[in-house]
């Protein structure tokens, strides 16, 4: 079995690079499909002529074809020296300085950010990554504090009143959106009774832990607010369906007391596939801040998508767009290992 | 259990809630509009403006932008002295008798600013937001001669004299001695020199090339004297060779790349600076903070010790910071204005900038658009009512405005045609371009009724959708139909910037100038269609600016400025709106400001913290 565990782990490795791969096609696509470029804010000031706009688009590179430019990023730009008039391809920095040359995703160099004036990429992204992470990783522990008990509650009271008041509110809290929530607190937590601060990870000069706490809970909490929604809902659904099964009538049968019966045989059941996804889960939620991360001016990667977005910064948004599909594909992947730990019955073939 | 329910499940069920809810609605965040860096002006910017940029010839100095927010009721500029500008002499010669060595008396404290877009590198010669360059004015700060505050002149800055030829060709600058690096090595006109070699060199990414190209030669004769000689008489030249470059320090610059941050730390981490702050932290998307230079050539250090900007994405967090004293400053948006002049702890600092903001509607001058007829134009033109617009627009924190040039400029021309509102004429110049007026109805020839399509962006700018559904109602009684098109900014600009637009109307704006002679870009046909969208052409006012720009006898100037203001507001490329008011929200505890035409934040090395005695 371990022999197939490792064969399934290559093979489902390479699918999802492929997967990766065919996303970065489509990412880059939709970018370069978008109207603008990285420049398109420079052209718009009566001391820039059009010269100027040219000239720095040859520099970047800019004024190649896209598929050109697609295979730059993928492969980089430093071996079309060996093609016959490949410099032609090369950006005019490459030309310049043949350490500007960019060596391509494959080579793991995601490039010079346009917008941060030459930055590399992967630092960019490397420096917002705490800050995410912190967030990601407490409004996931939120999530699950918040959301496994309520869901067992709901189901072990189905029908009745607890169980609809939760599925009210949670239906009712699921229609509006996080960030509007976020925003309404802030605005009345931080800006009128002034509580919790107005955003930021730290006040500038403090950075002790319970500064830092203070600062992490509102965000936290919000952001784990659609966490909280679903897992609630999978876990009473789970629990429901666990709670039907023959061996619960059997241990009820045998006299087994209540509560013993939920403990031992239903929520053992029931939450295995929460332990055994969560690392998955994690990953997910990394990917998936931007807006709390502008609501609450969380220095993390989400708020560093808006600002690439925004400027048509193409490395940047293709940078983390690779990542964030790495993280997810990663996530999915990960469960489906750690499953087959968990539960026997569970064999990988090819 | 079931093999069928595998985590997958779960996941697809967790994913479609967090990524469907989170990560679609990027777009209806609360205020995209702070993440774009490019229109926020450094004022309080109530719509973004296309240009963004310092006006030309001042350098990026921390007065030119750090009114990250506004201003003074105690003093409230109503008019530039600008109009006593006068234009250098050829065969002259300026020497300051300016001491700068005497030492602030008033120091110590913290000033808190807030921002709502971080800067992106401090590297003054690759940026073009003004956030950077607000930044960039705290470290490297000083060009050879700096505009006087309240005349408006170029006077001498890090040069103690200059002269100019016979010729106009030659200038000399004499550079001030005893000026230092914050690492105390001498500020001299080698490190002018050096800078120049580079931010010139065509490789190093100057986004403002063309500016520099009318000089020739840039060169150090000795330590503290540079001679600069340009290919003909160019009257904005002198505010251009020594206001466009700040030197950096030689010394320590010459070893490293010019513009790669991997290899050179100095670029977004200066350790040998010339301006009065030092940087001392910064995070990116947090805060930058920055102490005083003792070292700082003007003057030595600046009153407050040390200044710290936090970065907030939201205009209206940033003002709560104000309001509630976490922060001395804050944006004022145009509707919160008159609660700001209320706020116990801050003073309103009010001005008319000399570099105004001014909002115009753009008419597609090509052939084929409706907006191609003269009559048409004007007779758009005369359907709206501007007084009004602009008092229920901006609240009174605007004035009309009739051509090219603010009133705050020394070559404004009052007497231009101006349009104002008169449906009746509109109908009349409607009727002399073949339209007729039937059933409030403009119908052209074929009898179908005029419709116009009017862009504006970015779709967050509450100022441009409230000018854009007032133009529709007045052309509405006009019988003309308007349909109005909001667009993100990218999208704005590249529909502005097309080379065949589907557009007829757009709403823009400019900053204004105070070397008019910049505005000549926006004219000129080499420039349709980026800075000239409506495709304006009218070889008239191009040799009118030709003129103007070679020959830097005043009044001449000023004459030919006036005609070219007449000139256009004749042709109604554009049927200009109203030029911007600008201010800045300052806690009481900050002192010595004092605002001009330039703003409040020229003499910020001079304001001091005084504490408001503890009740």
């Amino acid at each position: 079995m371990r022999q197939g565990l490792a064969r399934y782990i290559i093979r489902r490795g390479l699918q999802s690079l492929f997967l990766v791969w065919i996303a970065t096609l489509i990412g880059f696509t939709i970018y370069q499909l978008a109207p603008g470029g990285p420049l398109q804010f420079l052209d718009d000031d009566p001391k820039r002529t059009a010269a100027d706009f040219n000239r720095l688009s040859a520099l970047y590179g800019l004024d190649r074809p896209i598929l050109v430019q697609y295979l730059v990023w993928l492969t980089g730009e430093d071996w079309l020296v060996l093609l016959p008039g490949g410099t032609a391809w090369q950006s005019g920095q490459c030309r310049n300085n043949a350490e500007r040359c960019g060596r391509g995703i494959l080579r793991f160099d995601f490039g010079r950010s346009f917008y941060f004036k030459g930055s590399n990429v992967i630092d960019l992204i490397v420096e917002r990554i705490p800050a995410t992470f912190i967030l990601g990783f407490s409004s996931l522990v939120i999530s699950v504090a918040v959301g496994i008990p309520s869901g067992i509650y709901a189901a072990l009271n189905r029908g009745r009143l607890p169980d609809h008041i939760i599925r009210v509110t949670t239906v009712l809290v699921n229609t509006v959106p996080e960030w509007w929530i976020g925003l309404l607190l802030l605005i009345i937590l931080g800006g009128y009774l002034r509580i919790v601060p107005l955003g930021g990870m730290e006040t500038i000069g403090d950075g002790s832990l319970p500064d830092r706490l203070h600062h992490l809970a509102l965000p936290a909490v919000v952001s784990a607010i659609s966490g909280w929604i679903s897992i609630s809902r999978i876990m009473r659904f789970e629990m429901l369906e666990v709670l039907n099964q023959d061996y619960v009538r059997t241990a009820r049968a045998k006299g087994l007391p209540e509560h013993l019966v939920i403990l031992r045989h239903v929520l053992r059941n029931a939450i295995l596939p929460f332990v055994t996804g969560l690392s998955g889960i994690f990953l997910l939620f990394l990917s998936g801040s931007i807006l709390f991360e502008l609501v609450f001016s969380w220095p993390g990667m989400g708020r560093l998508a808006v600002i690439a977005i925004n400027s048509r910064d193409y490395p940047v948004m293709m940078g983390l767009f690779v990542i964030s599909s790495f993280l997810g594909i990663m996530g999915v992947l990960m469960v489906d290992i750690l499953y087959s730990f968990v539960d026997p019955r569970v064999k990988y073939e090819l | 259990m079931k093999r069928g329910k595998n985590p997958l499940y779960w996941l697809m069920i967790i994913v479609a809630f967090t990524l469907g809810t989170t990560q679609c609605a990027p777009p209806a965040t609360p205020s995209p509009e702070a993440q774009i860096t490019p229109p926020a002006t450094a004022t309080t910017a109530p719509s973004p403006t296309e240009i963004v940029a310092p006006a030309t010839g001042e350098v990026p100095t921390v007065a030119a932008t750090l009114e990250v927010s506004q201003q003074v009721i105690t003093q409230v500029v109503e008019e530039s002295e600008a109009a006593k500008a006068r234009e250098p002499k050829k065969g002259i010669t300026v020497v300051s008798d300016e001491e700068v060595t005497s030492p602030r008396t008033k120091r110590g404290g913290e000033y808190k600013d807030v921002a709502t877009s971080d800067a992106v590198s401090l590297h003054p010669y690759l940026t073009t937001d003004t956030a950077s360059s607000s930044y960039q004015g705290m470290v490297y700060t000083g060009g050879l001669l700096r505009l006087d505050e309240n005349t408006l002149q170029y006077i001498p800055n890090m040069a103690e004299s200059y002269s100019i030829s016979e010729d106009g060709l030659t200038f000399t600058f004499r550079l001030r001695k005893g000026m230092l690096w914050s690492d105390g090595q001498p500020i001299t006109a080698r490190d002018f020199e050096w800078t120049y070699q580079q931010v010139t060199n065509p490789a190093n990414e100057f986004p403002y090339l063309s500016q520099l190209e009318f000089i020739k030669s840039y060169k150090a004769l000795d330590d503290y004297t540079l001679e600069i000689k340009i290919e003909k008489v160019y009257c904005p030249s002198l505010g251009q060779m020594s206001g466009l470059i700040t030197p950096l320090p030689k010394h320590v610059w010459e070893k490293l790349p010019w513009n790669d941050p991997e290899k050179n730390p100095e670029m977004n981490k200066p350790s040998v600076v010339s301006g009065p702050y030092k940087l001392v932290e910064w995070k990116r998307d947090q805060y930058a903070i920055f102490e005083a230079n003792e070292n700082y050539w003007y003057h030595g250090a600046p009153n407050i010790s040390r200044y710290v900007i936090e970065i907030v994405p939201d205009q209206d967090v940033a003002y709560q910071k104000m309001k509630t004293g976490e922060t001395d400053t804050g944006p004022i948006t145009p509707d919160k204005l008159k609660e700001a002049r209320q706020l116990p702890n801050i003073t309103v600092y009010e001005w008319w900038p000399a570099a105004a903001l001014w909002s115009y509607v753009g008419l597609n001058m090509r052939p084929g658009f409706p907006t191609h007829d003269l009559h048409v134009r004007r007779g758009l033109a005369y359907a709206i009512d501007k007084d009004l617009l602009t008092e229920q627009v901006m609240q009174g924190q605007a004035k009309r405005l009739c051509s090219v040039y603010p009133e705050t400029s020394w070559v404004y021309n009052p007497d231009v045609p101006c349009y104002d509102y008169n449906p009746e004429k509109a109908i009349e110049e409607f009727k002399q371009a073949g339209y007729s007026f039937q059933d409030g109805k403009m119908l052209d020839q074929n009898g179908k009724q005029l419709r116009l399509k009017l862009v504006f962006g970015p779709n967050t700018s509450k100022t441009r959708e409230l000018i854009a559904v007032t133009l529709q109602d007045y052309w509405r009684r006009i019988g003309v139909e308007a349909n109005i098109q909001a667009m993100e900014w990218s999208t704005f600009l590249e529909a502005l910037h097309s080379k065949e637009p589907d557009w007829d109307v757009y709403i823009g704006a400019w900053q204004a100038t105070i070397e008019p002679h910049i505005m000549y870009t926006i004219w000129a046909e080499e420039n349709i269609p980026e800075l000239n969208s409506v495709a304006y052409i009218n070889k008239e006012v191009e040799k009118l600016f030709e003129e103007a720009g070679a020959n830097c006898d005043f009044e001449f100037r000023k004459q030919k400025y006036q005609q070219i203001q007449k000139i256009i507001a004749e042709d109604a490329p554009y049927i200009f709106l109203f030029y911007n008011k600008s201010w800045s929200g300052q806690n009481k505890r900050i002192k010595g400001i004092i605002p001009t035409a330039l703003g409040i934040g020229w003499n910020m090395e001079d304001w001091y913290i005084e504490e408001a005695p503890t009740p």
